[in-house]
């Protein structure tokens, strides 16, 4: 009896020693990771816009973003639009419900801060609490407008899809008509030395300038990629003097009509990933239009 | 020895292919038999009844969009009927994604001149085929061994000899499947509801020791003949790395239960897979001439490294 | 108990060469084939295990008297998973980048067979001294394992050392497909077997 009370307060007291080890860990580390992490998007969306150390952002640059939910009133499907709205000089969000087709239903006003929302379980508390019980909702992606004073300059769009693995997460980014201006490869366990070349700038490189028209349009080619045109999209003879960057430019005006060229070994990864962003940019697109014309007829003072 | 293995695989497989069965998906309106993609674009419907012809041509009858976008719909190309008017056949513009579910919109069915209202299905791919894709994918196209990596001491310390192998190869499956459907349960009910996240290496591998230590008492009672010749191996299962691979696998995929129990018993399936044919093959390699250099585990990393990049045919293959 | 107790700096070294983990205890081979693919991942890896080692050694040598025989293996698994959530929280905080590439390894080292070993055969029977010198020389082992896995599969593969280009073309993009994991460790520990057959030769002729 005596020996099994020993082992018992034995195991506790690890237990306990053990979890307050991890505990405090845990509090100190998930602070710096949820900052490192948010550095680490806003430096990417910056690095898409042209912006970094050499050239740093215009102090009137600002990002909104728009979080889209769908729901489901009592089995009617609904999307939820959750906009940054300026309020008296401050900026809230408001939640926007619409049907499929288009039409507007409710305007609900929203209780989170700016700096909060862009954590999914602080939006969902706030959301909880502006919903109707009964309303089952889920997130499905969110799209940042990068603005200059009141210009858009630009359309920032995470998106997720398969690959040959698993997921690979991008960041696209649009200008205001839709063209892009580049894509970033944040996350993806494709194999290395194969599809994991499509973070490589020979490749993810190549959707830069690709006009709406043309990108809806994009294929993508088992063909070598040119040599010159690798050196072009790597940029890489810039600073060796060997290339002027008029005739980096002029070589990527060449291919520009070009469609994306595979890497070799790794056709699917690089169709998988032409698909996702030919989805992602068509999606987004059609949504923008129909949300704008809700928007308009509603007259809501966006802050986009 | 033979006998109750043989008992041992019949019973796996029943389970595997009786669970999924069990689970057959029906469809949400009582008129509507079945829904199903047919080739790359058209999405098929069985009426349980015959629908009226002019209802079933008229385009703007039928909406089809993906689950996660209800507010794109995608054009509808072309509409057929078969002959005895129950099947119909919806054919789209473009090419389906048939990884995600489609939702299929049908505006006021008319049949024999009845109005049976309108009616909101899915589209998606068998489930039982998805299920499938989950244990042949964890067991041979993503094998843990051979195109994961994992679990590589245990591997080469007993596959030396046939009945070796399959001894451990069966107690991994039976000890993976066990801790891997805990540690399911635990984390979707007590460590994700309280953002407990960060403790699962903790309780994974205090699970596994639990299970191991179940099964071993278990086995032990229940069946001394078969502890006998499997009990030997029960601890080092929990030396090998797939164990407390699956449940962190599983805790970052959204799996649910059936699904993760296809996760498990696939993870284990393909261990014993890997094994056998490993075995198979250093039992030969006994009788040959190696250089006194490569005796041992080096020859056998090299055979596991052919092993591997036969394994790369499979990757990328999709089944159903 | 040994006849003759080693020295720490006899211990350190026996990490490291005579019972390096990887090529001569043939332990923790996971993380050498799957993800030797570069020196960059080798020494974090390296690093991340030379931690988890040195920290529960030091631990369980520690409160070893307090230990209960009949709860040994629990504490040790207690010990080592505490540390590797220690570890895996920090550099998930600190280096995303590299903790993604290195994936689910870093979580797999609390079922790694040599630090349960050390603690096992060394720890809980020696004063925290040397349990610490030895818990250095097995994570050093095992990190000069992996980064000498790292660069041979790295400069044949990409061309590159630490992600800086030195040859200027890929040689062989076999050796970083994840397959050639396998023969690289299988060819390092015939070299490894080669010099042991090579010495004992000489040390016969002596």
């Amino acid at each position: 009896m005596k020996e099994i009370l020993r082992i018992i307060i034995g195991l506790t007291i690890s237990c306990l020693v053990a979890a307050v080890v991890m505990g405090s860990v845990f509090a100190i580390t998930d602070r710096a990771k949820k900052h490192n992490e948010h550095v680490k998007v806003q430096e990417t969306m910056l690095g898409l816009l042209g912006y970094g150390k050499a050239n740093p952002p215009p102090s009137e640059l600002r990002f909104a973003t728009i979080y889209r939910y769908i729901l489901n009133e009592n089995g009617n499907i609904r999307l939820g639009y959750m906009l940054p709205v300026f309020e008296n000089g401050r900026e809230t969000f408001e939640f926007m419900i619409v049907t499929p087709d288009g039409d507007f239903v409710e305007k609900l006003p929203l209780k989170i801060e700016p700096d909060a929302a862009s954590e999914g379980p602080e939006r969902e508390t706030a959301l909880k609490s502006a919903l109707k019980r009964s309303t089952i909702f889920s997130f499905a992606d969110s799209s940042i407008v990068a603005l200059k004073g009141k210009d858009r300059i630009a359309y920032l769009l995470p998106s997720e899809f398969p690959g040959f693995k698993t997921f690979i997460k991008v960041m696209l980014a649009l200008d205001a008509r839709f063209s892009v201006i580049g894509l970033e490869i944040m996350e993806h366990e494709e194999d290395p030395g194969l599809g994991a070349e499509i973070a490589q700038p020979y490749f993810k490189n190549q959707f830069k300038g690709k006009a709406f028209d043309r990108l809806k349009e994009l294929k993508v080619v088992k063909e070598p990629l040119p040599d010159e045109y690798k050196l072009a999209l790597e940029g890489k003879a810039l600073g060796k003097g060997a290339v002027s960057r008029e005739e980096v430019d002029a070589l990527r005006q060449k291919y520009q009509g070009k469609d994306i060229f595979a890497i070799t070994g790794a056709t699917i990864s690089s169709r998988a990933v032409t698909d996702g962003v030919i989805n992602a940019a068509k999606k987004f697109s059609y949504r923008l239009k129909a949300l704008e014309k809700v928007i308009a007829a509603q007259q809501i003072a966006v802050a986009f | 020895m033979n006998a109750t293995l043989r008992r041992y695989i019949v019973f796996t497989l029943a389970a595997v292919f009786l669970l999924p069965l069990l689970l057959g998906c029906g469809s949400e309106h009582h008129f509507i038999k079945s829904t199903s993609f047919k080739g790359p674009n058209s999405i098929v419907i069985t009426f349980a009844g015959p629908v009226d012809e002019k209802w079933a041509t008229n385009i703007a009858n039928f909406r089809v969009n993906e689950k996660t976008d209800p507010d794109i719909y995608l054009p509808v190309s072309n509409i057929s009927l078969s002959p005895d008017r129950m099947t119909l056949t919806i054919t789209l513009d473009e090419k389906l994604n048939q990884t995600s579910t489609h939702s299929l919109f049908m505006k006021g069915i008319i049949s024999e001149g009845r109005d049976l209202g309108s009616a909101l299905v899915n589209v998606k791919k068998f489930y039982f085929g998805y299920l499938l894709s989950i244990l042949i994918g964890a067991m041979i196209i993503n094998n843990f061994v051979f195109t994961k990596y994992l679990g590589l001491c245990v591997f080469f310390g007993t596959s030396k000899k046939k009945p070796t192998a399959i001894g451990m190869g069966i107690t991994f499956t039976i000890v993976i499947v066990v801790s891997a459907m805990m540690s399911w349960f635990l984390y979707q009910f007590v460590l994700k509801p309280f953002r407990l996240d960060f403790l699962q290496i903790v309780v994974f591998i205090g699970l596994v020791s639990l299970s191991v230590q179940a099964v071993d008492t278990i086995l032990r009672k229940v069946n001394p003949v078969l502890f006998k010749s499997f009990g030997v191996y029960l601890v080092l299962v929990i030396a090998n790395c797939i164990i407390i691979a699956v449940p962190l696998i599983l805790a970052d995929n959204e799996y649910n239960a059936v699904e993760s129990l296809m996760l498990a018993l696939g993870a284990g399936l393909g261990f014993l897979i890997a094994l056998f044919l490993m075995s198979s093959v250093r039992e030969r390699l006994e009788l040959a001439d190696v250089p006194p250099t490569f005796r041992g585990l080096p020859i056998a990393f090299i055979l596991g490294g052919l092993f591997a990049l036969s394994f790369l045919g499979f990757s990328g293959m999709s089944l159903f | 108990m040994k006849a003759r107790k080693k020295t720490n700096s006899q211990l350190f070294f026996n990490g490291i060469l005579k019972e390096n983990p990887i090529f001569r205890l043939a332990l923790s081979m996971c993380p050498a084939v799957g993800i030797s693919t570069s020196v960059m991942n080798g020494i974090l890896l390296g690093v991340a295990v030379l931690f988890v080692q040195v920290f529960s050694s030091c631990t369980i040598s520690a409160i070893k008297n307090y230990i209960h025989p009949r709860i040994r293996i629990p504490t040790y698994t207690l010990t080592i998973a505490t540390w590797v959530t220690v570890i895996d929280l920090m550099l998930a905080a600190f280096v995303p980048a590299a903790y993604k590439e290195m994936g689910i390894f870093v979580k797999l080292i609390v079922a790694f067979a040599i630090i349960t070993m050390r603690l096992e055969t060394f720890a809980c029977k020696n004063p925290v001294g040397p349990s610490f010198w030895d818990g250095v020389g097995m994570g050093l082992g095992f990190t000069f394992g992996m980064v000498a896995l790292g660069l041979v599969r790295e400069l044949l593969g990409m061309g590159t050392i630490l992600g800086y280009d030195v040859l200027g073309f890929r040689p062989l993009l076999f050796f970083v497909l994840p397959a050639a994991g396998f023969f690289c460790v299988g060819l390092m520990m015939a070299v490894f077997n080669y010099m042991e057959i090579v010495y004992n030769r000489r040390r016969k002729a002596l």
